[in-house]
């Protein structure tokens, strides 16, 4: 099929995400835990309306802007407040995004409701749980869950700014059906979920 | 560095990443088998090679009276080779045995296996899926002539039913585990088989609980009915098949009402059961220790061959008999000619053409009689007089571990070849301390017939070297001696040239340089062959090219419950240890599950008046081991089960050393003991 990205003609295949077909930052997205549309980060425009790249298939005839003065804004918006909300330190390619994007966050002032004030939870052997520097891109759920392992010690609590990565009742990961695979920590993209080798 | 994980045979790639000489993560690699996933043992424990009990140093003595003498490489050597040697001129080659290990390298045990059959003129060549898959693999070969997996990892994902059996595979193979229960999410059935609610009978459609021990009539049965209901595949029998009519008169005694009375499961499941399997076109079955393990293990594996082959399941995509290998390098040590019958590629020893392929190879005259198999060799001793074992810990892993260290006790000269310290080393003579996965080249063998590259990422501690490294070196001093023929391989890779040079039609297309991007699988018998996936399409590898069925019939576990001994004894693994725990236990897994627990049913500790965490000891006719009980109903009434990574409380002490006729496997999953509340 044929498609117009940016003004220029492409070709695709049937079922091609528009995220394999456009350079476009995102951060949610993951192939394995089949994570997708949560971040915005990918939105792009398709005849005047925002759509998720990472979630919407290529179609014939398409016409597909990805870096209009708008889609720019509010990537940049979007960075500008994770920053503000979590502890980034540990993820340099959001860090890297945000340079990118000449995102300022302190022009927003302060955030009422941040996470970098939470305590990371050590409660077994093997990683930490630090919740300061989770952007809830909800892959960990995602891999614990339907994605991957189909064992669901990992939930979303809340919703909106309070939204949160956790496991069942808040109870301590041991007490949970986990089974430290690890995997969460393999789809983190920004070091809330680590191994407690790394921190020797 | 991308590396292969030392633990399972899925052959998980991982990407440890290190500083400062510490392992510091894991990633799973985004390329087959695994793409990115691995669980807890490959994540979090592959640092037992920085255990403080790693061997540094070659060690000697005379006698087991003596300390340990720490001796240079030459001196250990030498010692070992004049040893040895001085057994073959007195008592001949029956008298030494070499066990490679399903651990090492396929280099490693090639080289290992060509030592003694090449120098020491001996086929008692084993090693320790002796006591796992064995049962497999005699029933896969006399049936289909191979014996491993018939389908690829990859085929979960076109597979509508899985039946799996006597597999904890969510704990003993937990990437495999979550692609099935994964596959299940999407659509396809599961039907579980197992005494024991496990992680897989969790997520089951169908479970199906039979006493420990009567799988065999259970599948009998279902092919009963199939036969009954016409749910069979006349066309497939007729054209892919040999000794049908021969093996369905055989079939007679196991209606659905005996099966039921025997195998305690209700007839209407059974008959769901043999219909779903039948009547689903991509339906694969999988198994592991729990059919393996018994005197009737063989029997039991080939019971289900034959159910496959009357549903017509081998050779078609999304389907086919898939055996479960334990350890990382199972399928890849027998590949190798670990096995005491047959050379590299399952050539047998007593056939002269093999013979002469590998005596033109070797330049050596080779011995055309079958040497035994590991059990029969502990049996053996004092006749036996010298073992040369590569990481091998036979105290923790044979049964009945009182018998077997009263054979070491009585063995004039042992030789331990191993990365840490473990229950056998104590009754060496030589002590070799070899470099762990993390150091050193060379390849694994998957469960599913990919081999891949394992990569040297650190420099063995204190005087360590590669298992490949010491037997060459024993090897070159043998054949001074002997005056006979030794390559001085410069390394692995060029093991590995001699490897497809020896077996070219399974081998032959797999190279070092094929290797570097991912894993391929064999048979492989050209550069640009891409390695075969799914076995049998077009023919078995019988003679005739077709399958056998064989006719086999339910015998009782060599020891049932008496009144002394009322319950029956299951042993197996646990998510986080690995067999014998000699790597698992020394690494950071051991903080998670730290000492040995009981699965006890809450009816039998309710009658016992044993709680949940109480201790406890379980007493068989062989030995008794303390424990702590855990209540739960994941192991059925009248059934305990022990998980054997534990030194200090051994299950195979426990264990008996009742033999399966065909595949000398022990008798691991059923024996008779009691619980005694201890206060």
């Amino acid at each position: 099929m044929r498609l117009k990205v940016n003004g220029q003609e492409r070709e695709a295949q049937e079922g091609t995400l528009l995220l394999d077909l456009v350079e476009v930052p995102t951060l949610c997205h993951h192939p394995h835990t089949e994570t997708k549309g949560l971040c915005r980060l990918c939105l792009v425009e398709v005849g005047g309306r925002l759509v998720p790249a990472c979630a919407t298939e290529a179609q014939e005839g398409m016409e597909v802007r990805t870096d209009t003065e708008g889609l720019r804004a509010l990537r940049r918006t979007l960075l500008e407040w994770l920053a503000l909300a979590t502890d980034l330190s540990q993820a340099p390619s959001l860090l890297e995004l945000l340079e990118a994007h000449q995102g300022q966050p302190q022009r927003w002032g302060g955030l009422g409701l941040t996470r970098k004030e939470r305590e990371p939870i050590r409660d077994n052997p093997f990683f930490l749980r630090d919740y300061a520097k989770c952007v809830n891109c909800r892959r960990c759920v995602d891999a614990c869950g339907d994605g991957i392992m189909g064992v669901y010690a990992l939930t979303l609590e809340d919703r909106g700014l309070l939204a949160h990565p956790t496991t069942p009742l808040d109870r301590p990961l041991p007490e949970t059906p986990c089974v430290f695979c690890g995997n969460c920590i393999q789809v983190c993209p920004t070091g809330a979920l680590r191994p407690l080798s790394m921190e020797v | 560095m991308r590396t292969t994980c030392p633990y399972c045979g899925v052959g998980c790639q991982v990407e440890p990443r290190l500083r400062e000489g510490r392992i510091v993560e894991v990633r799973g690699a985004e390329i087959p088998p695994n793409h990115g996933a691995l669980c807890v043992k490959g994540r979090f424990g592959l640092d037992f090679p920085f255990s403080k009990k790693r061997l540094l140093y070659p060690m000697v003595r005379e006698s087991r009276q003596e300390p340990f003498r720490r001796v240079s490489w030459e001196e250990a050597l030498d010692h070992a080779a004049r040893k040895l040697l001085e057994v073959l001129q007195r008592k001949g080659p029956k008298a030494l045995a070499v066990f490679p290990s399903a651990k090492t390298t396929n280099e490693e045990v090639y080289l290992a296996q060509k030592l003694a059959r090449a120098l020491l003129g001996t086929n008692h060549v084993d090693h320790c899926s002796r006591l796992c898959h064995s049962s497999s693999t005699a029933a896969l070969s006399r049936s289909l002539g191979g014996a491993s997996m018939t389908n690829p990892i990859e085929d979960i994902w076109k597979t509508d039913l899985f039946l799996v059996v006597g597999s904890n595979t969510t704990e003993t193979h937990p990437v495999i585990g979550a692609m099935i229960k994964k596959r299940v999410r999407q659509g396809a059935r599961l039907l579980v088989v197992d005494p024991r609610y496990t992680g897989m009978a969790e997520a089951a459609t169908l479970w199906l609980r039979p006493r420990p021990g009567t799988d065999l009539f259970l599948f009998n049965a279902m092919a009963r009915y199939i036969l009954e209901e016409g749910l069979w595949d006349q066309e497939y029998v007729k054209e892919r098949t040999e000794g049908f009519a021969e093996w369905q008169a055989s079939l007679d005694p196991y209606t659905l009402e005996e099966a039921e009375r025997l195998t305690g499961v209700e007839k209407e499941k059974i008959a769901l059961a043999a219909r779903l399997y039948a009547t689903t076109e991509r339906a694969g079955a999988y198994w592991a220790m729990g059919l393996t393990q018994h005197t009737k293990g063989t029997a039991t594996v080939q019971a289900l061959v034959n159910l496959a082959l009357l549903t017509g399941k081998v050779g078609r995509e999304g389907a086919g008999l898939n055996p479960l290998r334990g350890q990382n390098n199972v399928q890849g040590a027998g590949d190798m000619g670990g096995l005491p019958d047959v050379f590299p590629g399952y050539l047998k020893v007593s056939d002269v053409t093999a013979r002469r392929r590998f005596e033109a190879l070797w330049g050596v005259s080779l011995n055309p009689e079958p040497g035994l198999r590991m059990t029969e060799v502990f049996a053996a001793i004092p006749e036996v007089e010298a073992l040369y074992l590569i990481g091998e810990d036979p105290v923790t892993s044979e049964p009945y571990q009182d018998h077997l260290k009263a054979k070491l006790e009585a063995l004039p000269f042992l030789i331990v070849q191993d990365i840490l310290e473990n229950e056998t080393t104590p009754f060496a003579h030589v002590v070799l301390p070899a470099a762990s996965f993390l150091e050193k080249d060379g390849t694994f063998t998957n469960t599913d017939r990919r081999v891949q590259r394992v990569r040297k990422i650190l420099d063995p501690p204190g005087e360590a070297r590669p298992d490949w490294w010491i037997t060459r070196e024993l090897g070159k001093r043998l054949a001074q001696a002997l005056g006979r023929p030794w390559t001085l391989h410069p390394g692995p890779e060029a093991i590995w040239e001699e490897i497809r040079r020896a077996v070219p039609e399974m081998m032959g297309g797999i190279t070092y340089r094929r290797l570097e991007e991912q894993g391929v699988r064999w048979p492989c018998p050209q550069e640009d062959h891409p390695g075969e996936a799914v076995l049998f399409r077009q023919r078995f590898n019988t003679p005739s090219g077709k399958a056998r069925f064989i006719p086999v019939h339910f015998t009782p576990p060599a020891e049932t419950p008496s009144e002394e001994y009322p319950l029956v004894l299951s042993t197996g693994r646990v998510l986080y240890h690995w067999h014998g725990g000699t790597l698992s236990r020394n690494s950071r897994l051991q903080e998670a599950y730290p000492e040995l627990k009981v699965e006890v049913n809450p009816k039998d500790a309710q009658r016992l008046g044993i709680g949940d965490g109480e201790p406890i000891q379980v007493v068989s006719r062989r030995g008794r081991i303390r424990a702590r009980a855990w209540v739960t109903d994941r192991t059925p009434e009248g059934v305990v089960y022990a998980p054997f990574h534990f030194a200090e409380a051994p299950a195979n002490r426990l264990t008996q050393d009742a033999l399966d006729p065909i595949s000398r496997i022990p008798e691991y999953k059923v024996a008779a003991v009691r619980l005694e509340k201890l206060d």
